[in-house]
């Protein structure tokens, strides 16, 4: 079904596969950069995944004029102006980002202060960055979860008032991403598997929101299958090229999916979660998703329908009745769940996680207040809210 | 109508002009009836000026709230705290007469924010029960996320559009 108005842009390109990296020169002199900036923080130069991508920069034209190590577990607002701070003092003309989601998203903030100037508190908005961006930039990505290499939106902590603040702007998507298997290869199985049901989660919401398209639900659709196929398989085989390649695949295509279709309910429970009660973000995830599909079940069951062949594959979806398939798509997320939970440890309730039954009001009410709620294709009360999380306890 | 009525741009404006003099007295007017409203705008940091305008030429509303009383500017030009720009006069219209959602509009990118995106969300509550107050059940049941509550009649509420401004819960003042 075409939707009566939508918009859809992935202007990034993606270069991804073997040796992927080694392209980075030609990408930044494409791009007429020389003098990159690179974003990182200390864990991944210890870890050498960082340092693949120095050596790729060594053997170019380009000259590093910084690395910037000090990038915090939390992008924050501070963070951001210093990074534009160091930009400009050693006259970078790119920004070469390897990390997560919040070494990405701080480069995120620094190319709307370099551009914009200010500081990145006065460009708080939804598509209010007008103009061209100033600063050429280059996605690295170390997980294949967050998606953020091709997504629109930045979330950025304010140091002072300690909230987070949602940036979106189509300005924000950086110009080129680059997937190199050699970058996720050591992935823990905890984190591969947490990190997976994220992006599972942006396809899956992607597909139920009310921005959900015909060009995203491609994506997403993609994303899901290829999670299926390989994330056991990588787990068994962690160290294997191709099946790491299809996870940042995976990741990404999911990732432009919900930047055009947005999230729902499980992303507000998660977020809303990890503000009262510290949960890691994935992991959130990995537990809420099948709830949240149950939620919203009666709003979306054709559209968690056709999701069961992307899920389970043609056999099951071609012997499972029509009427049947959404409630098998839930049933075949929770049975994943199950299996990362004895393959790779990943808890199945909040409580696991750590979540006191007293802390439920709180994630409730901050979930109701988060702005991924405003896209789940129903509003809950702040009682039903309690009811889901209770449910996930 | 000035200018034609609908079959021109100016005409939509005036309608959309008209909308949002109703809307401006119509959030002063809610937050006067209902302490959800108070509370909302109440917890807005003081000084805040909200504008809702159709960019880059159309027409506007902005409300100041400070000082524990929330004030309705009219269409004066001020420096929001936060703005809610609609890309155009015909992706606003629908939302202003009650044929499409807030959050319908948002969903189909018909406007920018500019400004605390939370804050936007209370501002977005506060319209919804606004237009609770505005539209009768029967349009209220396709624009808003769950039935409108109601401390007063549509009756009382049409009769509060009187005023300009309003006193606030919580506020620092
Ligand atoms: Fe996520």
């Amino acid at each position: 079904m075409i939707p009566d108005y939508y918009e859809f842009c992935n202007s990034t390109k993606i270069v991804s596969g073997t040796r992927a990296l080694e392209h980075i020169g030609y990408e930044l002199a494409a791009l007429g950069a020389s003098r990159p900036l690179v974003l990182t923080n200390t864990q991944l130069l210890e870890l050498k995944v960082a340092t693949l991508v120095l050596d790729a920069l060594a053997d170019t034209e380009a000259e590093v004029v910084g690395v910037y190590e000090e990038v915090p577990v939390d992008s924050s607002a501070s963070v951001v102006d210093d990074v534009a701070r160091a930009y400009r003092e050693r006259g970078a003309d790119a920004i070469v980002a390897v990390g997560g989601g919040s070494v990405l998203d701080t480069a995120k903030g620094a190319t709307i202060v370099l551009s914009h100037g200010g500081t990145l508190m006065e460009h708080r908005g939804a598509e209010s960055l007008l103009g061209r961006r100033a600063v050429a930039f280059i996605a690295i990505p170390t997980t294949a979860g967050t998606g953020s290499e091709v997504t629109s939106a930045a979330v950025i902590k304010d140091t002072e008032r300690h909230v987070k603040m949602g940036f979106t702007s189509l300005s924000l998507l950086p110009d080129v991403a680059i997937l190199d298997p050699r970058l996720t290869v050591g992935l823990p199985p905890r984190l591969t598997a947490s990190t997976a049901m994220d992006a599972l989660t942006h396809a899956v919401e992607a597909v139920s929101c009310v921005q959900a398209n015909p060009l995203s639900d491609c994506y997403a659709k993609a994303a899901i299958g290829l999670i299926r196929d390989h994330l056991p398989a990588v787990l068994d085989d962690p160290r294997s090229p191709a099946g790491r390649l299809a996870l940042a695949n995976a990741a990404l295509m999911a990732g432009a999916a919900f930047s055009n279709a947005m999230v729902g309910i499980v992303h507000a429970m998660g977020h809303a979660a990890g503000g009262v009660a510290g949960i890691p973000h994935g992991d959130a995830m990995a537990v809420l998703l099948p709830h949240g599909m149950a939620y919203n079940i009666d709003a979306v069951g054709d559209r968690y329908g056709e999701l069961l062949l992307d899920l389970a594959g043609a056999d099951v979806y071609a012997s499972t009745p029509a009427d049947e398939r959404a409630a098998a798509s839930i049933a075949t997320v929770r049975a994943m769940l199950d299996m990362l939970h004895t393959a790779a440890g990943l808890s199945v309730t909040l409580g696991q996680l750590g979540v006191l039954p007293e802390q439920i009001p709180d994630i409730a009410r901050a979930a109701l207040d988060d702005g991924a709620m405003s896209m789940n294709p129903k509003q809950p009360s702040l009682e039903e809210l309690v009811e889901i999380l209770k449910g996930a306890l | 109508m000035a200018g034609g009525g609908w079959r021109t741009k100016r005409g939509r404006k005036a309608v959309a002009a008209v909308v949002f003099a109703v809307l401006g007295r119509g959030l002063v007017a809610a937050a006067r009836l209902d302490e959800r409203v108070r509370a909302e705008a109440g917890a807005w940091p003081e000084g805040t000026v909200i504008t809702l305008g159709i960019g880059p030429f159309g027409p506007q509303v902005s409300w100041r709230a400070g000082g524990g009383m929330l004030e309705y500017l009219g269409g004066a030009e001020v420096e929001p705290t936060l703005a809610v720009t609609f890309k155009s006069v015909d992706g606003a219209l629908p939302l202003l007469l009650g044929m499409k959602s807030v959050l319908g509009a948002f969903a189909e990118h018909r406007a920018m924010v500019t400004g605390d995106l939370a804050l936007a969300m209370s501002f977005v509550r506060c319209l919804h029960i606004v237009e609770g107050y505005l539209f009768p059940d029967l349009m209220t049941r396709r624009i808003l996320p769950r039935p409108a509550e109601r401390r007063a009649g549509h009756l009382v509420a049409y009769g509060a559009l009187v005023h300009r401004r309003a006193r606030l819960e919580g506020a620092s003042s």
